[in-house]
């Protein structure tokens, strides 16, 4: 009985993952329009020392504080 | 001078073309001139819809590159002397698509007919910003399901920032049509409703088209089905084409549609 209740319930579940979801998609894409240009000057400074695979920054908000969280990784060691 | 307008969805099918097809139909079918172009390079599928593919000879990038006049690479449909169809290319890639040369071609468009309607590809990258380069408006279709919002979110936010009308300090007019909606599972909670999906995307409602079996043999045969009156989704795009026009149009409830016996005794005081 609790599962049909639960599964019947399931739009109120997407309407709510959905709101979050979108939520923080509009942080990251419309407070940050320098994004992808951030992510390439970084890419290039990082490379005129050692080797790049990949680039991702996130911003990340505990309590209070936002910080970017960004993940360099680097070539080589396959 | 016609409106651009540009059909957009950020997920793929969910009915764009199907969408874009009835919508531009229905427009001529109010006497008003249309034009429809297909910005899907490489994945040429209006032609199907209306039922026009074996009448192309040019597409939209000889046009822009000038090796045909619009005249000679517009066609005119069966359904409507009011409705043109201009084709995408099937051979080139998206590459070859060009801010200036497409101004170019909107705006001659825009000169000839009351409403220039352009079927964006599905996704969010350069054909898609091409396509709503230069729109006045955009025409948002979603299904009632958490991946196509959510990507239709991300297609307005990128509507909202690079369209030369907004570069200009305007604004492009968003219409929402939220496309194949099961009633039945909307009553039941197990769909999210219009109300749901307008409080997360907020841009205003132009109509609701119900889940239609007929969907799929209207595109066997490339007739849309704005032009069968007996069909929910076709009289649901029938309301949406005369929104576009100016006129108002009450919404219907979709997803509490009345049952065969209400209606019945409704049609009896009638």
């Amino acid at each position: 009985m609790f599962s049909f209740f639960n599964k019947k319930a399931s739009a109120k579940t997407a309407k709510d993952r959905l709101t979050i979801a979108i939520m923080s998609d509009r942080d990251n894409n419309g407070a940050f329009p320098f994004m992808d240009q951030m992510k390439a000057e970084i890419i290039e400074v990082v490379k005129k020392y050692m080797g790049v695979k990949a680039i991702e920054i996130k911003k990340e908000v505990v309590g209070n504080v936002e910080a970017l969280s960004i993940d360099v990784q680097l070539e080589g060691k396959d | 001078m016609g409106i651009i307008i540009a059909v957009i969805s950020g997920k793929g099918g969910v009915g764009k073309t199907t969408t874009t097809a009835n919508i531009g139909l229905g427009i001529a079918l109010n006497d008003k001139k249309c034009v429809v172009v297909d910005f899907d390079i490489g994945q040429r599928n209006l032609d199907m819809i209306l039922g026009l593919e074996n009448r192309v000879v040019y597409d939209m990038v000889q046009v822009m590159d000038g090796e045909v006049t619009i005249k000679q690479a517009l066609i005119k449909s069966k359904m409507s002397p009011n409705l043109h169809f201009l084709a995408a290319s099937q051979t080139k890639d998206k590459s070859v698509l060009e801010s200036g040369k497409i101004l170019k071609l909107v705006t001659d468009l825009s000169l000839d007919y009351d409403y220039v309607i352009l079927d964006a590809p599905a996704g969010i990258e350069t054909g898609y910003e091409h396509t709503i380069e230069f729109a006045d408006r955009a025409i948002v279709v979603v299904n009632p399901e958490v991946s196509s919002i959510r990507d239709a979110d991300r297609a307005i936010g990128i509507l909202d920032s690079k369209s030369q009308k907004v570069k200009d300090g305007g604004e492009v007019l968003k219409y929402l049509i939220i496309n194949r909606i099961n009633p039945k599972m909307v009553q039941s909670g197990e769909m999210l409703s219009s109300e749901d999906i307008l409080d997360i995307l907020s841009i205003p409602l132009i109509g609701k088209i119900p889940e239609d079996k007929g969907i799929i043999d209207a595109s066997n045969q490339g007739k849309p089905i704005i032009l069968d009156h007996n069909s929910d989704a076709g009289r649901a795009y029938a309301r949406i084409a005369a929104r576009l026009c100016g006129q108002e149009v009450p919404f219907e409830n979709v997803e509490m549609p009345e049952n065969g016996f209400m209606k019945k005794i409704k049609e009896m005081f009638q």
